[in-house]
């Protein structure tokens, strides 16, 4: 892609390629998380509409049950006491058994959360979008509110100054329940700033499938998600 | 010299501060600061010298560090001519 003339944008073609790359560089360099794996979904519209290639580019990028670093919620004193202690008995030789999960329980809702990540492409914006949803281990689901809490402190502010602009509930656009979802008005403008402050990749070209590491670099430190430098460091290795 | 390095004193990064799109331009544009600082230190120094809450700031390989990373990881990894150079913008990411 010719960098100059670039407006930030990705087609649905362009986002496949993209995704794929990205799943699996994340799983080469961050093979401790879970992995993102792409979900192909029927078309929203009859097949005989859609020719087949692009049929197969319905779908998204998913990463489900994921704990955010900063989730433990009315646990987490106990919890970070516990993390101190598993440190200092390291290296010693177990003589008891610790159950510290006694420890950790409070009075009511239970502490441990999950979060499922989808990265979908927007027709509309032609950039990718983020949704998601929290859930207690039960399956209830996270409000707003609390998943505020997880989120990283900027993340609180922004939310209290843009609250119609930033992170809104909406429907999941394969789904068709209601998720969570980032705002995308600003994603191609500083998608573009990302790509073209690199002379290198203004002289070679847009590397599509640099795209999602770049995007998620953003949107990650939203909700908390960080991606290794390994990923980073080499945008233009799958030329 | 761009970093002062002895084994018991704290190793310093210089880094760079480029304006892109249209940010104003800092009078001083390269300073010091300590590997061990995280990277929202620069950020933060960013938005007081330009006076903005919203700044888009970013580094060469094309990403946005988070701001807990420490700049002696970013500079080890990402670091050139003995500096570290990050971009900024004045555009808002968010609403």
């Amino acid at each position: 892609m010719d960098a100059l003339s670039w407006d930030g944008t990705l087609t649905s073609r362009d986002f496949l390629v993209s995704a794929r790359a990205f799943a699996e560089k994340w799983k080469e360099f961050n093979s401790a998380f879970p992995p993102w794996t792409w979900v192909p979904c029927p078309p929203k519209q009859p097949t005989c509409y859609l020719p087949q290639l692009q049929q197969q580019r319905q779908g998204y990028l998913s990463l489900e049950k994921t704990c955010l670093p900063g989730s433990s919620k009315k646990g987490h004193v106990a919890s970070q006491e516990d993390i101190d202690e598993i440190s200092l008995t390291e290296g010693e030789e177990e003589l008891e058994p610790v159950d510290n999960a006694t420890l950790v329980e409070t009075n009511n809702s239970p502490q441990v959360c999950y979060y499922d990540f989808h990265i979908v492409h927007s027709d509309s914006y032609r950039v990718p979008v983020l949704y998601f949803r929290g859930y207690y281990i039960d399956g209830h689901p996270l409000a707003l509110d609390e998943i505020e809490k997880d989120l990283p402190a900027c993340s609180a502010k922004v939310l209290l100054e843009s609250k119609w602009t930033f992170i809104t509930q909406e429907e999941h656009p394969y789904l068709n329940r209601p998720w969570y979802k980032l705002h995308p008005c600003g994603t191609s403008e500083w998608m573009k700033l990302l790509f073209l402050g690199d002379d290198s990749l203004a002289k070679n070209g847009v590397a599509v499938e640099q795209y999602l590491v770049s995007w998620l670099s953003v949107v990650g430190q939203v909700v908390g998600i960080r991606i290794p430098f390994e990923m980073l460091n080499n945008p233009k290795s799958c030329n | 010299m761009s970093t002062a390095e002895s084994p018991s004193a704290v190793r310093k990064v210089v880094v760079h501060l480029r304006a892109t799109g249209d940010a104003p331009i800092l009078k001083q544009a390269k300073f010091k600061i300590l590997g061990t600082d995280k990277f929202a230190k620069v950020i933060e120094f960013l938005r007081r010298q330009l006076h903005r809450d919203t700044l888009f700031v970013y580094v060469n390989s094309a990403f946005s560090p988070n701001p807990d990373e420490l700049v002696i990881d970013l500079y080890n990894n990402f670091g050139f001519d003995g500096k570290l150079v990050v971009n900024y913008a004045c555009s808002m990411a968010w609403g």
